[in-house]
Parts: C-alpha cells; structure tokens; sequence
C-alpha cells in the first residue's frame, strides 16, 4: 500500500459577518445609502429655491412670472429624477438580497 | 410681478389721454360759448402730461435700476388759457358789449380735431400694449404645464 | 444639476419683459413733454458675461426730437411691441420642449418593476 497523505482536519471557515452599517445609524454609510442622500440634497435645495420664487412672487416682489413657472418646473424634474434613481437603486438592491449564497 | 406693472403704466397712459380727450370735447362743444358762470366768454382748457415714477412700481421695483426707468403718465394739471379773448363785432348780440363787441372763445376747432385724434391713438397704443402684455403673461402661465 | 435647465431661455425672456416694460412707459409718454424713449440693448446685453444682473435701460438714439422735447416715436414702439410679444412666445415654446426633453431623458430609463 503507497503512502498516501494524511487528512487533516478540516479547519472551519469562518464567515465574513455582513457588515451591519446598513442598519446601524452613525455607521460608514453604504454605496446606495450615500447616493440617495445626495439626490435628497439636490431635490430639497430646488424645491426650497422653487418655493423662495413662488413667495417672492405673491408677496408683490419683483419676480418674473415666467421665472417661477421654470423654478417650478426644475424643481419637479430634480424630483422626477430623484424618484427614478431611487427606484433603481431600491431594485438592484432587491435584485442583489434575492441572490442565493 | 415685473410684467404686470406695465399694466398699470399702461393703465395711466388710458387715463391721461382720456382726460386729455374730455378737454378738448369740451372746448369744441364750447367753441362759440360766450357767457359763462364765471363771467365771460369761455376759456380754453389744455392739459399738461407728466411723467409719472411711482406708477406700477412696487417698493422692491422702485430700488432696481430698471424699475426707476419704467415710469407711467399722468395728466397733473389742466391750464385755463387766459389771454386776451377774441373780439368781434356784433352790435345786435345780448352780450355785446357797449361798443358792440363781444367776446369769443379763443378756440381754432380744426386744431383741437386734429388734438383729440392724437389722444384717440395715444389711448388706442396703450390699450394695444396691454393687450400684448397680456399675451405674454398667459404665456408665462403655460409654462407651468 | 437641473437648476441649469433652460436658464439661457430664461434669460432671454427677462430680457423680453424688461424691453416691453420700457416699450409701454414710452407708449404712456407719448405726448409728456421733454420724455426720451428708452429701451433695452439686447446685443451689449446678450454679449455680456454677467448674466444674472438685471438689464439696464438705455435712451433710443436715432430719434427725432419733436418741438417739446418729446422723442417717442409711436410706429417703432408699435413695431417694438408686437416683436417682443412673438420673441416671447418663441422662447417659451423653446423652454418647453428643453424641460419636455429633460422630462422625457428622466422617464426614459423606467421599469415595470
């Protein structure tokens, strides 16, 4: 009989833990998390400039109509964009849970 | 509301040339008056046109530089012409005077035609460039859609 | 990022409206003694790099002074006002289809998911 060699023991793997920062506060934010807190920052400022127009307007300031129609309108695009961004990112999000390991 | 205070300049612009017109409608209607309340023969009025800042402009408007040029009309003061009335000869009017005379308005009515014309198209321009205005503005509002 | 969204547009529109402000005072004026038409100049304008300001009027040159001092000329703001009325209409149909265009690039890339 040749020799053949001995079998270790099978040392245990260990498993690289989740990091929890997604569910901690105050942790390192992820990749999707900083993402969607710039675009909430670029939606909040253009919805504050919109309505800073608006009020200057009604309270007899000397603002353009066409320029409140058109802060208005960027303001509800920069929404429009946040909201499909935010949808993509929640479904790859999805996509990357629904992988088996 | 930038655009909306040409309204008001155009507004002023209507009123101005209205006054303007009644002026010269009473001349014209009093061409030949020649006893008056006030004694006399009737005196020809005219108006003066003044340019007027403070219409349209709201304090925010008044502060810009633009909003100091954009300036409205009004008719500030009627002046009552009272020079030397015409004199004619007319021994049988009652009211000659003892020699025959009696005074006459100093009115030239082809003169105040062609004046009230010019106040018809001035008041017309304003009413155009309110409607143009108005243009624009309903246009500013389909930018919201 | 789309706080830039049609602001050349805009601009020209500001422009258009300060122009037509000016055109209606000199309407007004008319007939005012010693008055000077004034307007907006739109190529010092357009070619100057501070676009945010706020226009600055100028005194038309190339009028006639009438005997009280007045120089509006009634035909050119006749003419002045119905250009700056179409422009107008112009540059808010551009700013629509610019924003339609922007809306349109946005839903674009939407799923049924």
């Amino acid at each position: 009989m040749s020799m053949s060699t001995p079998i270790s023991a099978i040392t245990p793997v260990s498993i690289p833990q989740l990091s929890p920062s997604a569910s901690t506060p105050g942790a390192t934010p992820g990749a999707f998390q900083s993402v969607l807190e710039g675009l909430v920052g670029g939606v909040e400022k253009s919805q504050a400039q919109a309505q800073q127009t608006v009020n200057s307007f009604l309270s007899g300031g000397n603002e353009e109509l066409h320029s409140v129609a058109l802060a208005a309108q960027r303001s509800s695009l920069e929404f429009d964009l946040f909201l499909q961004v935010r949808n993509k990112v929640v479904s790859a999000y999805q996509e990357v849970m629904r992988m088996q390991v | 509301m930038s655009l909306f205070s040409s309204l008001s300049v155009s507004a002023s612009g209507m009123s101005a040339q209205r006054t303007r017109a009644e002026l010269l409608v009473e001349n014209l209607a009093n061409a030949e008056t020649t006893r008056t309340p006030e004694g006399g023969p009737y005196r020809r009025k005219d108006v003066v046109f003044e340019e007027d800042p403070t219409v349209g402009s709201f304090t925010s408007e008044l502060n810009s530089a633009l909003g100091s040029n954009v300036s409205g009309v009004s008719a500030s003061q009627t002046i009552v012409d009272d020079s030397e009335p015409l004199q004619r000869y007319m021994p049988g009017h009652p009211d000659a005077n003892k020699d025959g005379y009696v005074a006459f308005p100093k009115i030239n009515p082809a003169e105040d035609m062609v004046d009230l014309m010019g106040a018809s198209r001035g008041y017309e321009a304003n009413v155009a460039a309110i409607s143009a205005v108005k243009d624009m503005i309903q246009k500013s509002l389909d930018l919201f859609r | 990022m789309l706080e830039n969204a049609a602001t050349g547009t805009e601009r020209y529109m500001n422009l258009l409206s300060a122009s037509q402000k000016l055109v209606s005072s000199n309407i007004a004026n008319v007939d005012t003694p010693g008055y000077k038409a004034k307007d907006i100049d739109f190529h010092a304008e357009l070619a100057s790099l501070f676009g945010t300001q706020e226009p600055s009027a100028v005194e038309v040159s190339g009028l006639k002074t009438k005997n009280d001092g007045n120089n509006v000329d009634m035909d050119r703001e006749a003419r002045r006002l119905s250009e700056n009325a179409l422009r107008f209409a112009v540059a808010t149909n551009l700013a629509r289809s610019e924003l339609a265009t922007l809306r349109s690039a946005i839903e674009e890339g939407k799923t049924s998911s």
